[in-house]
């Protein structure tokens, strides 16, 4: 396994008196699928805005590629290669599905930005790749929602990232859908691309990541191959409660 | 005709007709120059028509900026009248007390003005939705009560409260130089929305109208692309109110920041179709002939029964009262919405465009 490419160092963000992220300290390898587990308010998404930039840091440091990148904004964020996606999709809804496929190309990783022309053109290969091909020229308000998640990861994927966050694209999917979902972020996996990924379906962890972290009450619980720490006490705890962790237990 | 679609057929006879108006526009004054008369080629248009067809030129521009800041990048900006009197008091200034002459001190309104936005809009531009429009209506009003009440040596800085007098510009035949002069800032105002929404630049606005999370975590520089964009706004406004400066040869607060610019302008975007290339230009001009037919300046004018003609003005006001809360609810993609071949205008688009509009 290569060096760390991004790594986190006790990083801590409060809203109020709440650490809603509390000292988070784990690296990612480059090539890596992580997912990023935990309960309702464990802190995911917030430590998701904190790499992303949307976020300043209260403490802690997260380094990109060796070098400090909190505290910088969002749109330099990424430009040094971090794409992300949001939970609650947000297309540009006046745009076609190629247009905000493109939109994505025309801006992004800083050296490889593209002129509007070459980033239409490239738009379709990218909206190929996550299987929305067939309705590029449809308007967003036309997507069914396993669409507009689909677009949501086009639109990540076409800034040319060399890390890939998602959160929680494939809450609300069905089976049929989760298992096309799994075969897109594998598809993008494929072109050289770190995923971190937060997820509640369990099953999209253990099928996917090499690694799971898990999250609770904004500290990391554990951290290993998903099988174990799927099975590991404390992480049942957090989930369904003592009482229960320890019938089942027993 | 047959095999085309009524919405084509629709679209081509806009064209034709905006062709020909603008066909009309440029070439009618032409024959009030005196070699045109020396030749007997009647005469189509007098002092009037220069007059009007000039503030409708200088509307195109004003409604076609705010566009820029408005439509495309999804900021009410309600007082970008402060730019066009920046704009009008730049050259005026440059004239009046430096001595320059007109087409040296001209360039520096646009620079003045976009100058002033950009001051002005790294902490307005943090703001958003409402509290942006109130802000920029603050800034807009704020600038005229300067310019007129700001002293130096006990003398008043910018002409006070009797306002600045311009030497007059002298060439041959000012009416038209000042129409093909704002003719020609029109043109230019269209040109860079034309450059603006095929560019990198362009898209990065649309995206931050969009949404603006998502723009910046694409790698939009927001910040930086809302200043450029109000900046560009204004430099096209204060060009505009260069020009009017002197071809007004008289400025004050009240003709060179008339707040009900700032809604007038917003109409015409509106009316015609904001985002788009064409719409605010064709809302001006409709829109501006309408303000002119109300008020009873055309050769055409309206009486109505019951209504004495002095309370003309204020019925024009009422009636574009009307028209934006008409506009807004039922054609919220402006009129030209149904020119680009896109929708038609019927019962069903105004029905879906109400369910759109309201909560």
């Amino acid at each position: 396994m290569e060096a760390a490419q991004l790594e986190l160092e006790n990083v801590t963000k409060r809203f109020g008196g709440v650490a809603a992220v509390d000292g988070v300290t784990f690296s990612v390898a480059k090539g890596e699928i992580l997912g990023i587990i935990g309960p309702n308010g464990a802190g995911k998404t917030t430590l998701l805005n904190c790499i992303s930039g949307v976020y300043r840091l209260d403490g802690g440091d997260i380094r990109w590629q060796g070098a400090s990148i909190s505290g910088l904004a969002p749109h330099k964020v990424a430009r040094l290669g971090v794409g992300r996606t949001f939970q609650v999709v947000k297309p540009f809804g006046s745009m076609t599905v190629r247009e905000n496929a493109a939109i994505g190309s025309l801006f992004g990783s800083e050296q490889a930005r593209l002129a509007p022309k070459a980033a239409f053109k490239q738009a379709d290969s990218v909206l190929e790749l996550v299987g929305l091909r067939s309705k590029a020229d449809l308007p967003v308000s036309a997507l069914t929602v396993p669409d507009r998640k689909r677009l949501e990861v086009a639109r990540a994927v076409a800034t040319r990232p060399k890390l890939l966050l998602l959160d929680e694209v494939m809450a609300g999917l069905n089976h049929v859908e989760i298992d096309e979902a799994l075969d897109m972020v594998r598809a993008v996996h494929k072109t050289g691309v770190t995923v971190v990924l937060i997820e509640h379906v369990m099953r999209v962890i253990v099928g996917l990541c090499q690694r799971a972290v898990v999250l609770n009450l904004g500290r990391v619980l554990a951290d290993g191959e998903p099988e174990v720490v799927l099975r590991d006490e404390r992480v049942v705890e957090a989930y369904l409660g003592e009482r229960y962790a320890k019938r089942l237990k027993d | 005709m047959i095999g085309m679609s009524a919405s084509r057929l629709w679209n081509r006879i806009f064209i034709g007709l905006a062709l020909a108006v603008l066909a009309y526009a440029v070439l009618a004054p032409l024959t009030s120059l005196s070699a045109a008369q020396s030749l007997n080629v009647p005469l189509l248009t007098d002092r009037l028509w220069f007059r009007i067809a000039t503030i409708i030129a200088m509307f195109v521009v004003m409604a076609t900026a705010w566009n820029i800041i408005g439509g495309l990048t999804g900021y009410a900006a309600f007082g970008n009248v402060a730019f066009f009197g920046i704009g009008a008091y730049t050259t005026g200034m440059l004239i009046a007390k430096a001595k320059w002459p007109f087409l040296l001190a001209l360039p520096l309104s646009p620079v003045a003005a976009a100058a002033f936005a950009a001051l002005v809009g790294l902490p307005l531009l943090r703001l958003r939705g409402h509290y942006f429009a109130v802000a920029s209506l603050g800034v807009g009003v704020a600038v005229g009560e300067l310019v007129q009440n700001i002293d130096y040596q006990g003398q008043p800085m910018f002409g006070g409260a009797s306002g600045l007098f311009l030497p007059i510009f002298s060439i041959g035949d000012r009416g038209l130089f000042f129409f093909y002069l704002m003719l020609g800032a029109a043109a230019i105002s269209i040109a860079v929305t034309w450059l603006v929404l095929r560019s990198r630049f362009g898209y990065g606005l649309i995206a931050i109208r969009e949404n603006e999370e998502a723009a910046a975590v694409i790698g939009v520089n927001t910040t930086a692309y809302k200043v450029a964009a109000y900046a560009l706004s204004a430099a096209l406004t204060g060009l505009a109110g260069g020009i009017f400066s002197q071809w007004n040869v008289f400025i004050n607060q009240e003709n060179a920041f008339p707040i009900e610019y700032n809604v007038q302008m917003i109409l015409m975007a509106l009316l015609g179709g904001t985002g788009t290339v064409f719409g605010p230009a064709a809302g001006a001009v409709v829109l501006q002939l309408l303000i002119q037919f109300l008020s009873g300046t055309l050769p055409v004018t309206l009486s109505l029964p019951f209504v004495p003609s002095d309370a003309m003005p204020v019925i024009a006001q009422i009636i574009l009262g009307l028209m934006l809360v008409i506009v807004v609810i039922f054609a919220p993609r402006g009129v030209i919405d149904f020119f680009g071949g896109r929708s038609r205008l019927s019962l069903a688009y105004l029905r879906r465009s109400l369910r759109e509009t309201s909560i």
